[in-house]
């Protein structure tokens, strides 16, 4: 009864604050929707966009045309007229220096000769060797290089992608030369042979291939903005709950409500419980909210659909241990400060903090190994931690239970310090 | 009522102590005054007697009872009415009270007829939805009061009931004092005016540095001290140096 009547007294008391109620519900949602937002872009695969590369071939060879065709044909737009004309050497150069473009690509003249006349040095070798008749044309090895040009602002990453695509288009090209050449030469030593022999073929026999380590729609996810973000700032924006819960507490002290309640007799801890109750159904409520956001509010805005997972109630689970450690927090907060202005600012820059080191801002995984460590400290780590192995790994029970056995450690010890620092108040 | 023998308390970063072995006895189904000036250790006394406040030694029993092992039974049995509004003041004053006699574990029944019967009586009936904060002094004050009497406690304990309130209010709390007195219950009230504790109080007890002066009758304390008032005798025994 005494719960109870807490539980539903604190609600009376939140209702009355209509802004506090708004702010604890809007402002977690806008920041998660813009949040998910502005780093949909980083978050992307490179895979996913299709960048700008200037092109200028003095080639004209047919070593050309197969790199234009696989660049073209992945995630480069391979562009060589600018302004109705004609790009050369120096204007592409001059384009990439101004940052007008990111990147650019010179093909040198008689790179296609080059790479035939390679291929034949091999196979007129092999011919040599294998006691074969007939010389392929060949002279001495030239060395021509592709110029490649980069914006200085250009991120690793994406001059990596180009360089790899580059270079393994080049390989595979000399290799298919190479390989022709030699199975020619093999078809012309056994005139029996009806058919061609196929090196290539012969040498794709093994290949790669990625698998799934969890169920079949979680291995379509790839982590994404709002994968990331909307559970991270839903957890975050939970975690701010510790603000009404101390200035509550502040200002029962202060107005002297406090005392009534210790005037009564009866376990404080039921009056604790229902307070308790009333902030992890408030936090629940407001995770949810976000979750809701994140599956039906995100597509509207151009982003993925929030997966939620298989285990609905593993869900509801963890979420509660989540809403219970951020209350148990917030009374911590709430039993070690006199002040609001001392309480407020404490526990808004110490939940910042502890995102900060916890994943929320960015994933643990890209933090240095130091910071993957400290991370650990942080309880928001352990809700996100949850939450990933529920959404991301496809997890059920089995895969939380760790983290939310850390998170009740964490509820008792903030319990038990703010049971002991009000109880000392009385002495 | 109450027998307090050889009370002390040092509050933690205290230069001095608060109270020095304060001893003093009231009897049961009196209005008994605890007068003292700023400082004195009124209302430390009253918490350690309502169990806000641990003692450090010594002895308190309220209606028989020991503060240090009974403590829930006297809560039951008490009911006390803080100097300050302690009272939710975003709530309206029917919300208060309902989760305060919730908190008494009142049955729903006998709590809404409790807390009708005692809005009407202090006049304030038509203000029940209104919130706290928007109540004048005197109004709050008597919520106040009202908050303490839900559970019908047999001693009624008041700090500075009647301070900042308009002399109608202050009337009507008095009024209420001595027909709660007269239906049999103890109540035991520090005040700083002295004259209201003179006409109020059969048995007065006035400490200063955490210790007992005087105590007894107003009237046969004033004949002992031959003094025309209470407010003499109080300056009498208590010095007229300023207290901070």
């Amino acid at each position: 009864m005494r719960v109870l009547a807490t539980l539903l007294n604190e609600w009376r008391l939140f209702r009355r604050d209509l802004a506090g109620m708004v702010l604890l519900f809007l402002m977690p949602l806008g920041l998660t929707v813009v949040m998910a937002l502005i780093q949909d872009a980083p978050f992307r695969e490179y895979r996913d966009y299709v960048f700008d590369v200037l092109w200028v071939d003095n080639d004209g060879g047919p070593m050309a045309a197969k790199l234009h065709d696989a660049l073209s044909s992945g995630q480069f737009r391979l562009i060589d007229t600018v302004s109705g004309r004609r790009l050369d050497s120096t204007a592409l150069r001059n384009l990439v220096q101004t940052g007008d473009y990111k990147m650019g690509i010179v093909i040198p003249a008689g790179i296609s000769a080059e790479v035939v006349n390679s291929a034949n040095q091999v196979a007129n070798e092999m011919s040599k060797s294998t006691g074969a008749v007939g010389k392929l044309p060949a002279r001495d090895t030239r060395s021509l290089t592709i110029a490649m040009y980069f914006d200085p602002v250009s991120k690793q990453a994406m001059k990596l992608s180009l360089l790899n695509a580059i270079d393994k288009q080049l390989t595979r090209t000399q290799a298919e030369m190479i390989l022709g050449r030699l199975s020619d030469k093999l078809a012309s030593l056994d005139s029996t042979q009806q058919t061609r022999f196929n090196l290539q073929e012969k040498l794709q026999a093994v290949g790669v291939r990625e698998y799934s380590t969890g169920n079949a729609k979680a291995a379509q996810l790839n982590t994404n903005s709002v994968q990331h973000n909307v559970p991270a700032w839903a957890i975050f924006g939970l975690f701010f709950i510790i603000i009404p819960i101390a200035g509550n507490m502040i200002r029962e002290r202060e107005e002297g409500s406090l005392m009534r309640i210790r005037l009564i007799p009866g376990s404080y801890y039921s009056i604790i419980t229902g307070k308790l109750l009333f902030y992890v159904l408030l936090g629940i409520g407001q995770f949810y909210t976000m979750l809701l956001a994140g599956r039906l509010l995100m597509p509207l805005l151009g982003l993925p659909a929030l997966y939620m997972g298989h285990a609905p109630l593993a869900l509801l689970v963890t979420v509660t241990m989540i809403a219970l450690t951020a209350t148990a927090y917030g009374l911590l907060v709430g039993a070690l400060f006199q002040t609001p202005n001392q309480a407020l600012p404490f526990g808004a820059l110490s939940i910042v903090i502890l995102s900060a080191i916890g994943g929320i801002w960015v994933p643990v995984e890209i933090l240095p190994a130091g910071l993957q460590q400290l991370a650990k400290v942080s309880p928001l780590y352990w809700g996100l931690d949850a939450i990933n192995n529920l959404f991301l790994r496809s997890g059920g029970f089995a895969t939380v239970w760790k983290p939310l056995l850390i998170l009740l450690g964490y509820t008792l010890v903030f319990v038990a310090l703010s049971g002991w620092i009000e109880q000392s108040r009385r002495r | 009522m109450l027998l307090i023998h050889d009370v002390h308390k040092t509050y933690r970063q205290a230069v001095e102590p608060t109270l020095q072995g304060l001893s003093l006895q009231f009897p049961r189904h009196c209005i008994a005054g605890l007068l003292g000036p700023n400082g004195a250790g009124k209302t430390t006394t009253i918490s350690i007697i309502c169990g806000l406040v641990n003692a450090d030694g010594g002895q308190v029993e309220v209606l028989g009872l020991d503060t240090a092992t009974q403590l829930a039974q006297i809560k039951q049995k008490i009911g006390v009415v803080p100097q300050s509004i302690a009272l939710y003041p975003t709530l309206s004053a029917q919300e208060n009270l309902e989760y305060i006699g919730k908190l008494y574990r009142l049955p729903n029944k006998i709590l809404r007829e409790k807390i009708s019967h005692y809005l009407q009586l202090f006049g304030l009936e038509k203000n029940a939805h209104k919130a706290i904060r928007h109540y004048s002094g005197g109004m709050r004050r008597r919520a106040n009061i009202i908050a303490s009497l839900l559970h019908d406690p047999e001693l009624l304990i008041l700090d500075e009931p009647t301070a900042g309130v308009d002399v109608q209010s202050r009337n009507m709390i008095l009024e209420f004092l001595r027909d709660y007195h007269r239906q049999g219950h103890s109540i035991l009230y520090t005040s700083h005016l002295l004259e209201e504790a003179q006409q109020l109080c059969e048995e007065v007890a006035i400490i200063d540095h955490g210790r007992l002066l005087v105590q007894g009758n107003p009237a046969a304390l004033m004949q002992l001290h031959q003094c025309l008032s209470l407010e003499q005798v109080f300056l009498h025994v208590t010095g007229r140096g300023v207290r901070d």
